[in-house]
């Protein structure tokens, strides 16, 4: 931390001051290489890569010319670790240590593009040198996450230097609370963390709402599988989260804020911790903030990671130092929430978009999107998908767009089969609504919704009773057990598909599933339970031929669920080079060399080992009694995507 | 109070206050929702979701739970729509594959048409976690003893790290509101469980905190046991004070001492029974089946805890044996003098007992038989006629063989030592002064005889009359008397009464 955080902003033209001198330092032309530190790329080991880089540029004397930034995570996590070299804006991806020499010789010194580094266009196959023009980029728009490869998340002077913390100072010294009520409702924007509920409305509701002490909190709580774009940006810009949030306190009257984050982001926790160390220690936060006479603290409080505690009920049940459980909510929260006082509840990216909303006003922000949903969303993008990572799209965008466009199609060319959004609790969209414009509504319509924003996308080598049974296992596990329909109804669900997905589906398993569902939609106490039943309901909606086949055909379609399936090897295509029989466990392969292998099925437990080496694609899987080729044929991967690109 | 709202449930109307919620509404229209998790002692819980209705709008309709819903404008609701009824029954259905077991679920599947579950039955569980028990221990009794452990199908009530509770006050709120019967207070503390039991009935059976002492008390209202209240011990609970509609329930009532000036007094204080404990020969205390002539009272009488049937342990004894003369005519223990009624309350006992148990072998051990009274001797020679066995001699020892006892006596007609076997023992316990007979007398500055029983003035002429003008005695304080010769005396001290205020006034004149 620089000197300079010890001054206190006491007004709109310390800060600009500020800023000046902060701009001054980090001249445009100055050498830089922004290296991504989020949390995927550190997966990828990107801090040997970082030491590395300073222990090369301490050797050639270079350290004090050029700036290593370990930035927040841009979102392109399948290409990790990412490298933009500035000011020329190289994009190299993949790095590794023993590229760190090269770079530093051939790019930083004599300004030559490393060809083998750089990203190549999955359509043209061409290398593509600048970030901006690397199509996963550039199809997206990056209102929120533009900041994150720019700056060093745990300095507040990248922030400011950046423009940070303009829009609080805009809202203290020349906007009414009032007035920036009614640009949140003007704005059209809606809570990104599932429900969708107008911010402003909330916002006005806290604000009116009786009672001196009021609370705003962050629910940073996301724990969707396969979702990470609150961790990604609050780990890689907290202040434009502790931002938003100051302005709404300041809006709606609140003293005290919170921000509850999942113990499970390290990352997270330290960089929100150290925003709200700086920005206190700038007089930004605390008593008399920026010499307006406002105060407003935040506290951050982590959470042990149950599903549940991202509901806005149970979340200030935890917060409070209770079980999280949640509570019917007919009296809303912004009346009695936490401590039964009037709390105001926004996840991660909804407060993000607050400073953006007063800065460009509420008429810019309005301007993108549709009639319902305003502004950017940001989406992962995980499972069969060639460009994992975090895209942030206006509303109202094709899912072919995001998926083919930005994301690239699926791996290997294999065909498109569905796409599930909103984690856990969505639903799966089937290819024919592809041209689905992505808002709250028409995914709600669809019988999915936006959720917080995953999207998990699946090929034809998914089972769609498996997936569902999938998510019900998750939602079994994170249900807090305390509705009997959430309880009760999730566990018999799962029991159902379990049985169908086992071969042992009766006729009436996907009728009594949906009256399942109905009683979960309707009766379950919290939005947990009641979306519960979309990943059955959407899947029998769209793909009830799959349930159809795995009850009456004892078929799995998709070669997918282990007890009605069986491998076998197709003596056509068996050359005999004995690799299948090495790594089967149950010795259930047997044939001479040269000649064609034969599995045992009497042997077989179904691992797929011999299915994943063989290098001829002779070992097949068929279902039921048709030996009609399945997909999936060729190398393979399990059915349920990979989730987690952490991982 | 702002101003009253108009709800229409199932097409009937009501006006209430805001912030009631639906499903008091619906109860006041005598409309019936079914609940599950709720108890008006406690705070609305909405987990077991039955009390779910529909409320419909133009065009639209919304599920709420009715138990938490407060009404805050006019609207219309439907308790058994169809829709809410189709979600009900799936809700018995979930409940009746989890607790196959629990009457409750079984009534309300046949109430309902819900048939055998379509899921499998893993493990039969009585809990359904209705979350009763852990509320009651944390609203009310405030010991916060038990709590939820785990989540979803692995949630389940629990003591803290599963072990037995330094917590729980062993106030058994739990296992009383558990509509399954799944949690018992004996799983939660190695504290001793304390029955309260209900003093008039010999504490043959118990009773709650708050009880009417007994039938035909005056006054006939229920009191309040401080010594157990978790009010009064813990400042906690405080239930009886919501339910009481008249909100008769004043926890500040003390005890008062009054001052009244009077002209006459009459020491009416009557007796305590003979505690058969001081005979330890005859086991009672030790022995369930050896029982005092007042317990045996309380179990003929038809108001009493085992409405007149006589029964010990459940079991209907055959062989009955009573003694006379227990703390009467001993000068060892209790008085010298006789008690002048157990004679007779024991011929009566042995002919109800004659009477309730056909073909019981009743036997009565005595000394010799003092049927004094108008018709008492009459009853005697009945009750001896029915074929009750009138025995002469003093038991010496009453001791157990198995699971009867034995009667070891001297029949002195016969002159040998006897053995009878018994499934209960009735003694016929004496009476004696009150235990706080000399407190009242210095009180009251008067004399008492050897025997402890107030001096009257003069035996022969002058029995309600004391050496203290103005007061009075009657009945047993003055010596053992049966009601006959009580009333005769309580007569005649209202009469002493009536001739003392008299001259008062006359003088006052």
């Amino acid at each position: 931390m620089s000197a300079d955080a010890q001054t206190k902003i006491r007004s709109p033209e310390d800060l600009a001051q500020l800023r000046q001198e902060l701009q001054r330092l980090r001249h445009p032309e100055r050498p830089c290489l922004a290296i991504c530190a989020g949390t995927g790329c550190l997966a990828y080991g990107v801090n040997k890569v970082i030491d590395a880089f300073h222990a090369e540029l301490e050797l050639r004397g270079m350290a004090d010319r050029v700036e290593v930034l370990a930035t927040g995570c841009p979102g392109f996590c399948e290409r990790g670790p990412l490298l933009t070299v500035r000011p020329q804006g190289i994009f190299y991806q993949r790095i590794q240590v023993k590229d760190v020499p090269e770079i530093v010789e051939e790019t930083l010194i004599h300004g030559r593009v490393i060809d083998r580094l750089l990203y190549q266009d999955l359509r043209t196959g061409e290398p593509v040198v600048h970030e901006a023009d690397v199509p996963f980029y550039r199809l997206q728009r990056r209102d929120i996450l533009w900041m994150n490869g720019l700056l060093d998340p745990t300095r507040i002077d990248d922030y400011i230097a950046l423009g940070g913390y303009s829009a609080l100072l805009k809202a203290l010294y020349t906007m009414q609370p009032e007035e920036i009520v009614e640009a949140v409702k003007k704005s059209g924007l809606r809570g990104r963390g599932g429900a969708g509920f107008p911010s402003g409305r909330k916002w006005a509701e806290v604000r009116h709402a009786h009672g001196d002490l009021k609370y705003v909190i962050c629910n940073a709580d996301e724990g969707d599988p396969g979702a990470f774009m609150d961790r990604a940006v609050l780990e890689g810009n907290p202040h434009s989260v502790l931002e938003g949030m100051i302005i709404g306190a300041f809006a709606m009257g609140s003293r005290q804020g919170y921000v509850y984050v999942r113990n499970e982001y390290p990352m997270a926790v330290t960089n929100i911790g150290l925003a709200v160390e700086a920005a206190r220690s700038h007089g930004l936060l605390g008593e008399d903030i920026a010499g307006s006479g406002f105060a407003f603290d935040v506290a951050i409080r982590r959470g042990g990671g149950a599903f549940v505690c991202g509901e806005s009920s149970a979340l200030m049940q935890s917060l409070e130092g209770n079980v999280g459980e949640p509570r019917a909510k007919y009296v809303h929260t912004s009346e009695k929430g936490l401590w039964e006082r009037p709390s105001c509840l926004n996840n991660v990216e909804t407060w993000a978009n607050v400073p953006l909303i007063v800065n460009k006003g509420w008429e810019a922000f309005a301007q993108v999107g549709t009639e319902g949903s305003k502004g950017t969303k940001i989406f992962s993008l995980v499972g069969k998908i060639q460009n994992t990572g975090l895209v942030e799209v206006p509303m109202g965008v094709k899912l072919r767009e995001i998926i083919f466009d930005i994301g690239g199609g699926i791996p290997e060319g294999r065909p498109f089969k569905a796409v599930q959004t909103g984690g856990p609790s969505g639903g799966c969209i089937p290819e024919s609504m592809l041209d689905l414009t992505v808002d709250f509504d028409e995914l709600s319509k669809a019988g999915s919704m936006m959720g917080s924003g995953g999207m998990i996308v699946m090929d034809d080598r998914t089972c769609m009773v498996d997936l569902a049974r999938y998510f019900l296992a998750f939602l079994k596990e994170e249900s807090c057990g305390k509705c009997v329909p959430c309880r009760e109804g999730i566990a018999r669900s799962l029991e159902v598909l379990t049985r169908i997905c086992d071969g042992l589906g009766q006729e009436g398993d996907i009728a009594l599933l949906q009256e399942l569902g109905e009683t979960l939609q309707g009766f379950s106490l919290c939005a947990l339970g009641k979306s519960a039943a979309n990943p059955v309901l959407s899947t029998i909606r769209y793909f009830r031929d799959e349930y159809e086949a795995h009850i009456r055909d004892r078929r799995c379609p998709a070669g997918v669920c282990k007890p009605l399936i069986e491998y076998w090897i197709d003596p056509a295509l068996c050359t005999g080079c004995t690799a299948c029989a090495r790594p089967c466990p149950e010795h259930a392969i047997s044939g001479d060399k040269k000649m064609p292998h034969t599995i045992d099925l009497l042997l077989c437990i179904k691992c797929g080992a011999c299915y994943d080496i063989c290098k001829f694609n002779a070992v097949l899987i068929r279902s039921g009694e048709s030996p009609s080729p399945l997909p999936g044929e060729g190398s393979g991967e399990g059915s349920v995507p990979s989730l987690a690109v952490e991982a | 109070m702002s101003e009253r709202v108009k709800i229409t449930i199932d097409g009937k109307e009501a006006w209430v206050e805001p912030e009631t919620t639906i499903l008091e509404a619906a109860r006041t229209l005598g409309i019936d929702v079914p609940t599950l998790c709720h108890n008006p002692a406690l705070e609305p819980y909405g987990a077991c979701r039955m009390c779910t209705v529909e409320i419909v709008g133009k065009g639209w309709s919304q599920l709420v739970t009715s138990c938490n819903y407060p009404i805050r404008r006019e609207m219309e609701v439907l308790t058994a729509s169809d829709r809410v009824v189709r979600g009900r029954r799936m809700l018995v259905e979930l409940l009746l594959a989890r607790c196959p077991d629990a009457p409750l679920f079984q009534e309300m599947a046949a109430r309902y048409g819900v048939g055998r579950p379509r899921f499998e039955t893993q493990q039969a569980d009585l809990c359904y976690l209705c979350g009763l028990c852990v509320r009651v221990c944390h609203e009310r009794v405030g010991a916060k003893a038990i709590s939820f452990v785990g989540r979803g199908v692995e949630r389940e009530v629990a003591t803290p790290f599963f072990k037995i509770s330094e917590a729980c006050i062993a106030c058994g709120a739990c296992e009383f509101i558990c509509p399954t019967g799944a949690i018992k207070v004996s799983d939660i503390t190695d504290k001793p469980i304390r029955p309260l039991p209900l003093e008039f009935d010999m504490g043959l059976r118990g009773r709650g905190n708050i009880y009417i002492p007994f039938p035909q008390a005056v006054p006939n209202v229920p009191v309040i046991d401080r010594a157990h209240c978790l009010y009064f011990q813990a400042g906690t609970c405080r239930t009886c004070e919501e339910f009481c509609p008249p909100h008769a329930i004043d926890y500040s009532q003390e005890d008062e001492f009054l001052d009244v000036d009077v002209g006459a007094v009459v020491v009416a204080t009557g007796f305590d029974p003979f505690d058969a404990r001081d005979k330890p020969e005859f086991g009672y205390g030790r022995y369930r089946t050896v029982i005092s002539g007042l317990e045996f009272e309380r179990l003929a009488s038809a108001s009493g805890p085992t409405q007149g049937k006589i029964k010990i342990d459940g079991k209907v004894p055959q062989d009955i044996v009573f003694v006379h003369c227990v703390g009467s005519r001993d000068k060892q223990q209790g008085g010298e003098y006789c008690s002048r009624i157990c004679c007779m309350y024991t011929a009566k006992q042995a002919h109800l007992a004659h009477d309730k148990i056909p073909g019981s072998n009743i036997t009565v051990f005595y000394m010799d038989v003092r049927a004094f009274g108008k018709g008492f001797e009459e009853f005697y020679d009945r009750v001896r006629a029915e074929g009750i066995t009138y025995r002469r001699g003093n038991p010496s020892e009453i001791y157990r063989r198995g699971d009867r006892l034995v009667v070891r006596a001297e029949d002195t007609l016969l002159g040998r030592t006897v053995e009878v076997e018994a499934d209960l023992v009735v003694l016929a316990t004496g009476v004696q002064p009150r235990a706080d007979a000399a407190e009242v007398a210095s009180m009251l500055s008067l004399e008492r005889g050897e025997d402890g029983f107030f001096q009257e003035l003069h035996p022969e002429l002058r029995p309600v009359d004391t050496k203290r003008r103005g007061i009075f005695l009657a009945g047993t304080v003055q010596s053992p008397k049966d009601i006959p010769d009580t009333v005769a005396q309580a007569k005649a001290a209202a009469a002493g009464v009536i001739v003392e205020l008299s001259k008062l006034r006359r003088k006052a004149e």
